[in-house]
């Protein structure tokens, strides 16, 4: 492989697996907690809508962004509110959501740009950090990004510590291993429930903006294609562990990247076999093929005091 | 209790489902109105056009009903599995094996030489082994290592989707041979015998014999859950698998038989839209068919003649939706606004009938 197509392939790998990065810690911070929290194709739709619209809106990118992530809020209030208050089943809930938004973010693009489906979105600007950025070959291809993929790493690496060493890390863990002896201690399951599907929500809104201003500017129906649910598969396949999970990540953007990359070198692997391999892992992973899995005892079950 | 009082205690509780499912039901239809006269579509433009689609001909209602075919076995095979508290979430991919595996029997497999109806027949049991294995992974999964069958089945939806998507993407697989390249990344349309037969001969009615089929078999499920031993069996290890284990019942072939046949049900779904509607393996074949499925299973909250008027009531929003989008510019998608608001609406429902349940 050339060095120019190595480093097209390592920037688009990055590109892509960035989506799946934010929304999959996210979905590891409420799972950890004990909600299976299945909406994230939902949630993503909903922000990349958001975002989208809001930045055509006010023409700027970064206002759409927080409109974005104002936009997941009642979606992940009512995730939270069905899955925690309510006690409901969590795969319905989720599925339901995912339904539901994807016919409202198509209802609502028609209804406001109709035919003028083309034009162009104000997306967010593109950034290289010094002395990386003058890497021969490398520095354009792989470190000329949106500013929002380097936000979005740092913050990933802010969960990550934060759910290591901090106490709120320890709770959250402890509500999905233990939420009686959470609830004996003091502390509210219910509490630390909702903040980390609230989490999770802002973590996919960041994901769906990324998609939608960050990574293409513009907006298509359903463009989410599945994104959420393989950032679930990044989950169960990292083992609910953070730094597995964003290997997987990775991993599954690698994949994708490959798609485009292996007809250019003149490799002829069938699309369909690249796009489902992270599927493909996901299931040898939590059929025990690749090590023990060890998901959070009480992930789904509604806590009660 | 006396058994005489339990009964009338699970009729309210059945007559109050029944309420609150119809309650669901027109609230998110309600929804749905206003989001189209938000839109500036008269409504009744908007009704005039879905209810054209749905019931408006002949035609149209057999084309409803047909899609409902799909959407019932789905959600007959979701209520099995359920009773051994096994929730299968993989009608997609059932129903996508299901076709793969009638397609590959009707073109390439000899089944349009077999004498009598066996070129349809053939296919047919060959969709619903497939599905039936499909499920079967997600059951031995379960059984041996302990995996979440609802993680599992989706997953395998989701393979099973690109599955089909390789399928007709490459020749040496059901793509029909490139002549030129305008041709479409499709199988060849399978041979007339082993169309699934219309019932009525008028292709004005395009009825076919899937309908006794799910018929039949959504009688047989009923009594099996309700009248045998095997129904039993699934129940008592879906409400307490270490008391059915005591009790002398295997657990594990339970298992694995209940997510084989659910499957089967899944895969002879499949069966049903290639051989009696689509006639060719498209890329997007199951088109959504087997989570809308699932949700019907949902919506019936057990019960076969549930299943049965939910899958009519999807089939027919179905159609109609797509009708309202061709005929006055609404479009579908507002179909599974309404979806989704039935579907979250009935899973918040459940808290409160549960806790009616317990006399909380």
């Amino acid at each position: 492989m050339k060095l120019e197509m190595l480093a097209v392939f390592a920037g688009s790998s990055l590109r892509l697996a960035m989506p799946l990065l934010l929304s999959a810690t996210g979905e590891l911070v409420s799972e950890r907690a004990g909600v299976l929290n299945m909406s994230v194709e939902g949630m993503m739709l909903t922000g990349a809508f958001a975002g989208a619209m809001g930045s055509l809106a006010t023409g700027s990118p970064v206002l759409g962004l927080l409109i974005g992530i104002i936009a997941v809020m009642p979606v992940a209030a009512l995730q939270a509110f069905l899955s925690n208050t309510l006690r409901a089943n969590q795969i319905v809930t989720g599925i339901g959501i995912n339904i539901f938004v994807l016919g409202a973010t198509t209802t609502a693009y028609r209804a406001v740009l109709g035919s003028r489906s083309r034009t162009e979105i104000p997306g967010l600007g593109k950034w290289s950090p010094p002395f990386l950025g003058d890497i021969p070959y490398f520095g354009d291809a792989v470190f000329h990004q949106t500013w929002m993929l380097y936000a979005g790493l740092v913050i990933v690496a802010l969960t990550a510590w934060v759910m290591r060493y901090t106490a709120l890390g320890l709770a959250v863990h402890a509500a999905g291993a233990e939420p009686r002896a959470v609830d004996k201690s003091g502390l509210s399951v219910m509490r630390i429930r909702y903040g980390a599907v609230f989490f999770a929500g802002f973590m996919s809104a960041l994901a769906g903006c990324f998609l939608s201003i960050g990574d293409i500017h513009t907006f298509t129906e359903g463009m989410t294609n599945g994104a959420g649910y393989l950032a679930l598969a990044g989950v169960i396949f990292g083992n609910w562990k953070v730094g597995r999970t964003v290997m997987a990540c990775l991993f599954f953007g690698a994949a994708t990247a490959l798609q485009f990359q292996l007809p250019a070198m003149g490799v002829d692997v069938p699309n369909a076999v690249l796009i489902m391999l992270p599927y493909l892992m996901a299931l040898l992973a939590v059929g025990g093929l690749v090590g023990r899995q060890s998901a959070p005892p009480y992930l789904t079950h509604a806590f009660v005091r | 209790m006396t058994t005489m009082a339990l009964n009338l205690w699970q009729q309210m509780r059945m007559q109050t489902a029944i309420w609150i499912s119809l309650a669901a039901v027109l609230f998110a239809v309600l929804v749905g109105l206003a989001l189209v006269a938000s839109m500036g579509v008269p409504l009744s433009d908007a009704i005039v056009a879905f209810a054209d689609g749905a019931w408006g001909s002949p035609y149209a209602i057999a084309a409803s009903i047909n899609r409902a075919l799909a959407l019932g076995l789905v959600g007959i095979g979701f209520v099995l599995a359920n009773r051994a508290n096994l929730t299968n979430v993989g009608g997609e991919g059932q129903i996508a094996l299901g076709g793969i595996a009638a397609t590959a029997m009707s073109l390439y497999g000899g089944a349009s030489h077999l004498p009598g109806p066996l070129p349809f027949i053939v296919p047919m049991i060959a969709a619903a082994l497939a599905g039936g294995v499909w499920g079967g992974i997600a059951g031995v999964l379960k059984a041996k290592v302990g995996t979440n069958e609802v993680i599992s089945t989706l997953l395998m939806s989701f393979i099973a989707i690109w599955l089909v998507y390789w399928c007709v993407q490459s020749e040496v697989l059901l793509r029909q041979p490139m002549n030129n390249t305008a041709t479409l990344p499709e199988s060849l349309e399978i041979p007339d015998v082993t169309k699934l037969p219309l019932l009525t001969g008028d292709p004005g009615m395009p009825l076919h014999w899937g309908l006794p089929i799910a018929l039949v078999l959504a009688v047989i499920v009923a009594i099996v859950l309700d009248k045998t031993v095997f129904g039993l069996r699934l129940r008592a290890v879906g409400l307490n698998p270490t008391a059915a284990r005591r009790a002398g019942i295997a657990i594990v072939p339970s298992i694995l038989l209940v997510l084989f046949l659910a499957g089967a049900l899944g895969g002879l779904a499949g069966s049903f839209m290639l051989q009696g509607e689509q006639y060719s393996l498209k890329a997007r074949f199951s088109s959504g068919y087997g989570f809308d499925g699932l949700v019907v299973g949902l919506l019936a909250r057990g019960s076969v003649p549930g299943v049965i008027a939910s899958a009519l009531l999807f089939g027919f929003l179905r159609s109609g939706g797509i009708n309202m989008e061709l005929a006055a510019g609404v479009p579908s998608a507002i179909v599974m606004v309404i979806q989704g608001i039935i579907i979250l609406t009935l899973a918040g429902a459940a808290f409160w009938m549960e806790r009616k349940k317990s006399g909380k």
